[in-house]
């Protein structure tokens, strides 16, 4: 077996899209037109998912996180390039790949609106054709990771976003699939249904060597599940690998905050490509005198927020 | 490949669910008294002016056995596939649909089955034994009613084929209601679900009889009733042969179009 989970090389998705017109002159002259425009939702993205591993596929808004996911399950077909998923062509037979594979758009549900998630659950043991003692284990280990007990026999539609979302994930795993693809699940979710969320996800995938991709805007995700971060915007890939090269790749930065003799106190952003800590604190003492100082490494949040940032102005 | 498995268990979660609507099949049964009523005068007033017994064979008696009956297969196969699927493709909740480990027309039909075993318990059902009791023997008892499940299956295979051949229009026009509209009076005209198909003037009766629509209603209650031959092999088969054929044509129609139309989505995202 092959020991790479997801394959993509060189995958490109272009929409066509009906330029609109403005006013009810532009809305009539749009049922006529013909004036389309494509637009590069992914260009060239080549990368390689390990099996066992996960991931964080980040970007911007808009940034094509959730079309590269769709190709990836099959529901939409690139323009070019190749994808394997699991050694499968995805959208040639979404089907079968569907049994493989599990997926959580986060705000969209793939449970029964009204039935019990006991129910819901027997159901997709039984349409992906889970053997009885297979389905058992995976909800005893369920059980074990989170208290689903109050949530088995309530009804989807009853359920909290939270209880919903975490029900969501147990039903992506519960045919034990290879690769799981979460779409934003913590999205709306309150601090300790995150950590709940993020211990679940972690347990699966330790337990069951699950390879999970997930896209998020909360670094917070990142920062506790993924080793490595893939980032895309605009379509193209811009970063990809460990989370602590991360911090170091686009300059390392920390925040120096100095006391002064007056007690205030002055922040200054270090890039330890061009200079160091020490160096500035000899600065600083040369015209002031420093009584404390404080070193803040910076987050990963911050560091996002300096390529989406960058790359928006490039 | 796709097991027996899968496809009990969607007909079972379609059967619970649809029993948490306990009061729809009031309000259903509700509905179907009032239009009845309307059927019984409109019929009654066009009988007396017509000032003979029987119109075209048939009796003021045939008459309202027929429709209240189709008025009971139609609640037991009507279905939103239109609605549903336009929803879901304008929602994208169409995808998590895709993403189930099996074809999307088999997966929908399934899902569907369920509401359609409990509409046949909860208001097929009744109204045929209200509508036997009260009629005193009109409809034979034997194994025409055998027939007649054979030939309401097929029915149901038909006009499911019919809804699956419409509804992916909708991700060409965006416009949902109008083309349900459009399906839904031309299935109740051509089928003889609102007028039985005897009324109809003997050129326009010819053509009906090509068209896929008439084995969706007038075949399976002429089949129940005993109707034109029906009763004997020779009457029932070539019917069932036609419904039979339209299945298979319908099916494989629908399934080239919906091949056609999910391009739209997997290739520009719906």
């Amino acid at each position: 077996m092959a020991n790479e989970a997801v394959v993509m090389k060189n995958v490109s998705k272009q929409f066509k899209v009906l330029n609109r017109h403005e006013g009810l002159k532009g809305s009539i002259q749009d049922l006529f037109s013909r004036d389309y425009k494509i637009v590069n939702a992914v260009s060239d993205v080549s990368l390689t998912v390990e099996k066992g591993e996960i991931i964080g596929y980040l970007g911007p808004n808009g940034a094509g996180k959730s079309t590269t996911i769709k190709m990836m399950t099959g529901v939409l077909e690139p323009s070019s390039g190749e994808i394997l998923v699991d050694g499968r062509v995805p959208y040639k037979d979404r089907t079968a790949n569907s049994e493989h594979i599990g997926v959580v758009f986060g705000q969209r549900s793939q449970l029964w609106w009204n039935l019990p998630l006991i129910e819901s659950f027997n159901l997709l043991r039984d349409i992906y054709l889970v053997p009885e003692k297979d389905y058992q284990d995976m909800l005893s280990l369920y059980r074990s990771l989170v208290d689903i007990e109050p949530i088995l026999h309530k009804p989807v539609r009853q359920m909290s976003l939270g209880q919903r979302t975490l029900s969501d994930i147990l039903a992506a795993f519960l045919h034990n699939p290879g690769i799981v693809f979460l779409d934003e699940p913590t999205i709306g979710l309150d601090v300790s249904m995150k950590a709940r969320i993020r211990e679940l996800i972690k347990g699966l995938n330790e337990v069951k060597q699950t390879t999970v991709i997930l896209t998020t805007h909360d670094m917070g995700d990142v920062d506790a599940l993924c080793r490595r971060i893939i980032i895309i915007d605009e379509g193209r890939k811009i970063y990809d690998n460990d989370i602590e090269h991360l911090k170091n790749y686009f300059g390392s930065y920390r925040t120096l905050r100095m006391r002064l003799g007056d007690d205030s106190w002055v922040e200054q952003v270090i890039d330890e490509k061009k200079t160091d800590v020490m160096h500035a604190i000899k600065e600083m003492q040369k015209e002031h005198k420093v009584k404390d100082i404080q070193l803040q490494e910076i987050s990963t949040e911050e560091v996002i927020r300096k390529i989406y940032e960058g790359s928006e102005s490039a | 490949m796709t097991s027996i498995r899968k496809l009990t268990a969607l007909t079972r979660a379609g059967v619970i669910e649809s029993l948490q609507f306990r009061l729809g099949t009031a309000v259903t049964l509700f509905a179907n008294l009032i239009y009845l009523a309307l059927v019984y005068f409109l019929w009654k007033a066009i009988y007396d002016s017509s000032g003979v017994d029987a119109v075209n064979g048939m009796t003021f008696y045939d008459t309202m056995i027929y429709l209240i009956l189709a008025t009971a297969i139609f609640n037991l196969l009507e279905m939103f596939i239109v609605w549903d699927m336009s929803r879901a493709i304008q929602s994208g909740e169409i995808i998590m649909h895709l993403l189930k480990p099996m074809r999307y027309r088999l997966y929908t039909f399934w899902s569907y089955s369920g509401s359609h075993v409990i509409s046949f318990f909860l208001t097929f059902l009744p109204t045929f034994i209200v509508v036997a009791i009260i009629t005193k023997g009109a409809i034979p008892m034997g194994w025409n009613l055998l027939y007649f499940m054979i030939s309401l299956i097929l029915a149901l295979i038909v006009n499911y084929n019919i809804e699956m051949l419409v509804a992916p229009i909708c991700l060409y026009t965006e416009s949902t209601w109008g083309i349900n509209i459009v399906k839904e009076t031309i299935v109740l005209l051509l089928s003889g679900a609102s007028i039985p198909l005897a009324f109809f003037p003997e050129g326009f009766r010819r053509v009906v009889e090509y068209l896929p629509f008439r084995a969706v209603y007038d075949i399976p209650l002429t089949v129940l009733l005993g109707k034109n031959g029906t009763d004997t092999l020779q009457g029932l088969l070539p019917r069932l042969g036609v419904q039979l054929f339209w299945c298979i044509v319908l099916m494989i129609l629908g399934n080239l179009f919906w091949n056609v139309a999910v391009k739209r989505i997997t290739v520009n995202g719906g």
